[in-house]
């Protein structure tokens, strides 16, 4: 009995998180004259007939005249390059913090802290200045470096990297294995969970940032997804709900994918991470 | 390891370079980037193309480069484009932005003989305006006008009158649909108001006189109107997405953007396009995009030449169409389209400019839109809420009158 | 060897970070539009912010409605996150799959969450108005009355606690068994294990998820920005500026109203603010402790 009560308070709670994602598919192969009826339909009919009226056409025109086939494609580019590439510029300074003492380190890592404060909007411009003077405005490199680092996420690798038994390292370091050694063979198997969670939340992330790309970018063949979809959302006619989310939909396979893969890793990841700060 | 350290290597390298920006900024060759507002539609994209291609089969040699961007965004984007000596050699441009970037110098002047300034409209070309001079060429104007659903509204109202009183008449017989979908308190509402002002022989300011007007009696009675409007045009109705189109609001005020649009996605929709109904006079906004040259540009020669040949009286019919608008030269020829161009290009007529006050977005939705919404929700009276946002605007603008 | 680990973030912490938000703090000190070189005015920017309500009308108002979401919807999205990860820890079958559904939300794209939820709220074809007449409640216009706008939009920030779920999930999974077992042999109700045993043994979790949910809270801009912006319109903050959140009135003197200086004295103004409601919540946490 109390199991059954605890199963549909489930099956209510994903309700209201799945009825919206529902709606997004249903309307991204809805008809345009079929979208507003009055009593909501999650089904794609035709509004007069009530006959099943599903079709792909919308797909067809985002990912072609709507630019979202380039722009998932630069997506993808970026996500593969940045993600790592951010995960390892953290990850060494993370381990440093966690277990190399050196002149000035803690002081260094609170002023880090700090910084994580500012709201990013009002970094932009300042940003986008030092992005022109080093030559990768407007360039896929204007997209990767300005983003290759993360106080967050070397925050959250630090705590994780400071639960790892010491011993285990010092083992090695006694045996004669380098530090980075001791890195490469130790500290990073031992921490999938908390690499899984960092790869995870900055794919979100980029994935779906709107603002840098959008002021660093001009090149319509440079866009990347989120743009892409901005400029169905923002369209001068107001935008159409089923192009809209015939895009949205295509934003969020990959997102999925990644999730699925990495779904075990993340839950033990964040068990750990910040908190036992 | 390496290569998220090469990379970050590379930044320091590049840095110590010190900053020779190269990538993608005006001026590369013979390269003119011209920034634009999205395509409203494929076709417009396609028709866009075509003219970017006729112009580089005019020009040997040139590539134009179109590059698109959301109109919610664009201000943002440029903003951040001028900041960083990025801009493009060309764009399109806001009518009340035209005077701000003139007088910072962020803009270039019109050079004497590219065009016969008396082949434009001369609303539309006044907008390109500032200390006298100009600074840019009309690419298309527009105006909003009243719909109607010929359905609930047999013949449009031609006065405020005759306004509510259909407007009454529609929300009596069905309780459900609501008589007008009466603009908001919002930056959009704030824009269409004075066009309504207008309408009853008031104006906003006297902006040479910097005087502001819109506390004097025909802008309160044409709040007042909307306010009287709400009575017959329930919100709760009007607020849902589209209302007018889905059949929930008799009437609406909008551009001749919405109309094929409407047409597509509301094939069933049998509506008409007029003008807007008026007190004393006849009355309307003038909107639409100016195209300028930045002073950054290498390229400005070419510039030039390619929003000549953007607003020609060959190619300024389609390039309107194309941004949803009418062409600004007097010898373009207008995209045929259906009968509601008459009721646009009627309204075009009688369109005022907005006033040419620098600070006027600010003014438009920080002072003159809430005031309109404290009216239409019932907080103020019109007259209050007009009095004390044209106090807040004199002293903003540090004007006396 | 510890400083040349950490080079590459450092160099990228004061190229992208450092040295932008000095410059940002310079530029709080100047009048400033973009295009011409900015002019030292000292503190008139920190003073017309607060003082001037010609200028900034609305300075106060978006202070007020930050605080106000800031309010409800941490609270709103941690005891929904709580919730799920009780009802998912709870059962044995299905997990995997209803930790996957309930995490949706997050993964939507913005720009999407932004159409789905106006269509969810529309007065007239919303879903939200049609399930609440199922039940008797009259429809509401949610996101054009302005009481009901921050409400609304912090029960979108609870629909999107998936992240937030999946962290107490995780600190529940830390809780050793055998404390349970004790309580229940103990004779303690499920109330009572909930209210002595869970809670207490969730208190750092819940110290995190409040400290990071106040800073993205007091920053929240995406959202308001989706769900007022589009349809052509500029985006004033909602009905009588109900959801003028600090940001988004930050970002439109920034980008609209061509003040860029104010617009950086707004955000050290936040900075600051942020730093002290840090401060405390750590103060709190330690006397608590102690």
């Amino acid at each position: 009995m109390r199991r059954a009560s605890i199963y549909v308070a489930l099956v209510l709670l994903s309700a209201v998180s799945v009825v919206p994602f529902l709606w997004m598919l249903a309307t991204s192969v809805k008809h345009g004259q079929d979208i507003y009826t009055k009593v909501p339909n999650l089904l794609p009919t035709d509004r007069r007939t009530g006959e099943w009226a599903a079709t792909l056409e919308n797909y067809d025109y985002v990912l072609g005249v709507g630019g979202l086939g380039t722009a998932f494609v630069n997506s993808v580019w970026v996500c593969l390059i940045l993600v790592p590439a951010k995960l390892l510029v953290d990850a060494l300074a993370a381990y440093a913090f966690a277990r190399i003492p050196f002149p000035g380190r803690d002081k260094l890592f609170v002023v880090l802290l700090a910084g994580m404060m500012v709201p990013a909007i009002t970094l932009l411009i300042p940003r986008l200045h030092v992005t022109q003077a080093l030559g990768m405005f407007d360039s896929g490199w204007g997209l990767i470096v300005p983003n290759i680092a993360s106080v967050l996420d070397i925050f959250l690798l630090r705590q994780f990297f400071l639960t790892i038994p010491a011993e285990l390292e010092e083992a090695a370091l006694i045996d004669g294995a380098g530090r980075m050694r001791v890195f490469w063979r130790i500290v990073l198997p031992l921490s999938k969970p908390v690499l899984a969670v960092v790869t995870i939340t900055s794919f979100l992330f980029h994935w779906n940032d709107l603002v840098w790309p959008l002021v660093v970018l001009n090149d319509p063949e440079l866009y990347t997804l989120p743009l892409a979809l901005q400029q169905l959302v923002a369209s001068p006619d107001g935008g159409r709900a089923y192009y809209i989310m015939a895009g949205a939909t295509l934003a969020v396979i990959p997102v999925i994918a990644v999730l699925l893969v990495f779904q075990r890793r993340i839950l033990q990841g964040i068990a750990f991470t910040g908190l036992k700060a | 390891m390496s290569r998220g350290v090469a990379v970050a290597v590379l930044a320091v390298t590049l840095a110590a370079c010190g900053g020779q920006g190269s990538g993608g900024g005006p001026g590369d060759g013979k390269t003119l980037t011209f920034w634009m507002y999205q395509d409203r539609t494929p076709q417009a994209g396609q028709v866009m193309e075509k003219v970017r291609k006729d112009f580089e089969k005019a020009n040997p040699g040139v590539t134009v480069k179109l590059v698109k961007i959301p109109k919610d965004d664009y201000n943002t984007k440029l903003g951040g484009a001028v900041a960083g000596k990025s801009a493009p050699d060309a764009g399109i441009l806001d009518q009340p932005l035209v005077s701000k970037y003139a007088l910072d110098g962020t803009i270039k002047e019109v050079p004497a003989g590219l065009i016969d300034e008396s082949a434009y409209y001369k609303g539309a070309l006044d907008t390109n305006r500032a200390g006298g001079k100009l600074y840019g060429l009309p690419a298309d104007q527009t105006t909003v006008a009243l719909f109607y659903n010929k359905k609930l509204v047999p013949a449009p109202p031609k006065s405020w009158d005759e306004l509510k009183q259909v407007a009454a008449q529609v929300h009596q017989a069905n309780a459900e649909v609501a008589g007008m979908n009466v603009p908001k308190g919002d930056g959009y509402g704030a824009w269409m108001f004075p066009g309504v002002v207008h309408g009853a022989g008031g104006q906003m300011v006297d902006d040479a006189g910097k005087k502001v007007l819109f506390d004097q009696p025909q802008a309160v009675e044409a709040l007042q109107l909307w306010v009287d409007l709400l009575k017959s045009s329930p919100r709760k109705i009007t607020d849902s997405d589209k209302p007018f189109e889905n059949g929930l609001a008799a009437m609406t005020i909008s551009g001749p953007w919405d109309v094929p649009t409407i047409r597509e996605q509301f094939p069933d929709l049998d509506f008409g396009v007029a003008p807007l109904p008026y007190k004393s006079e006849p009355a309307g906004n003038i909107g639409g995009e100016d195209s300028v040259v930045f002073s950054t540009s290498k390229n400005a020669d070419l510039a030039w030449k390619w929003l000549a040949f953007l607003t020609s009286a060959e190619n300024n019919g389609a390039v309107a169409d194309a941004f949803g608008g009418f062409p600004a030269h007097l010898k373009a020829q207008v995209v045929a389209g259906g009968p509601e161009q008459a009721a646009f290009l009627e309204q075009l007529k009688v369109a005022h400019a907005r006033p040419a006050v620098p600070q006027w977005i600010q003014v438009n939705d920080e002072i003159i839109a809430p005031a309109l919404e404290s009216a239409l929700t019932g907080k103020a009276t019109a007259q209050q809420a007009l009095t004390d946002a044209a106090a807040k605007t004199r002293s903003l603008l540090g004007w006396n009158g | 060897m510890g400083w040349l680990l950490v080079t590459p973030a450092l160099v990228y912490f004061v190229v992208f970070l450092l040295y932008p938000a000095l410059s940002a703090l310079y530029y709080s000190f100047t009048d400033w539009n973009l295009r011409t070189d900015a002019a030292w005015v000292g503190l008139a920017n920190y003073a017309d912010l607060m003082f001037d309500d010609v200028k900034f009308p609305h300075f106060w108002k978006s202070v007020r409605v930050t605080l106000q979401y800031t309010l409800i919807a941490v609270p709103l999205t941690m005891a929904a996150a709580l919730a799920q990860a009780l009802l998912v820890n709870a059962i044995r079958r299905g997990q995997n799959l209803f930790r996957l559904l309930l995490f949706l939300p997050v993964v939507t794209a913005e720009a999407a969450v932004g159409a789905i939820w106006r269509w969810l709220y529309d007065p007239q074809y919303g879903l939200i108005n049609s399930v609440l007449g199922l039940v008797g409640i009259p429809g509401q216009n949610w996101l054009n009355t302005p009481e009901l706008v921050i409400p609304a939009l912090a029960f979108i920030s609870a629909w999107q606690c998936g992240i937030s779920m999946i962290i107490y999930l995780a600190g529940l999974k830390g809780i050793p068994t055998t404390i349970n077992e004790a309580a229940v042999i103990d004779g303690a109700g499920p109330w009572q294990r909930f209210w002595r045993v869970t809670v207490p043994m969730l208190r750092p979790t819940t110290f995190y998820l409040l400290v990071t949910g106040v800073i993205a809270a007091l920053q929240v801009f995406g959202l308001v920005y989706v769900i007022f912006s589009g349809n052509g319109r500029s985006v004033t903050g909602g009905p009588e500026q109900s959801g003028l959140s600090y940001v988004l009135h930050l970002y439109l003197f920034a980008f609209r109203y061509d003040a860029m200086g104010a617009a950086c004295a707004m955000s050290f103004i936040l900075l600051v603010f942020i730093m002290i409601v840090t401060a405390v919540q750590f103060r709190f946490v330690k006397q608590e402790a102690a």
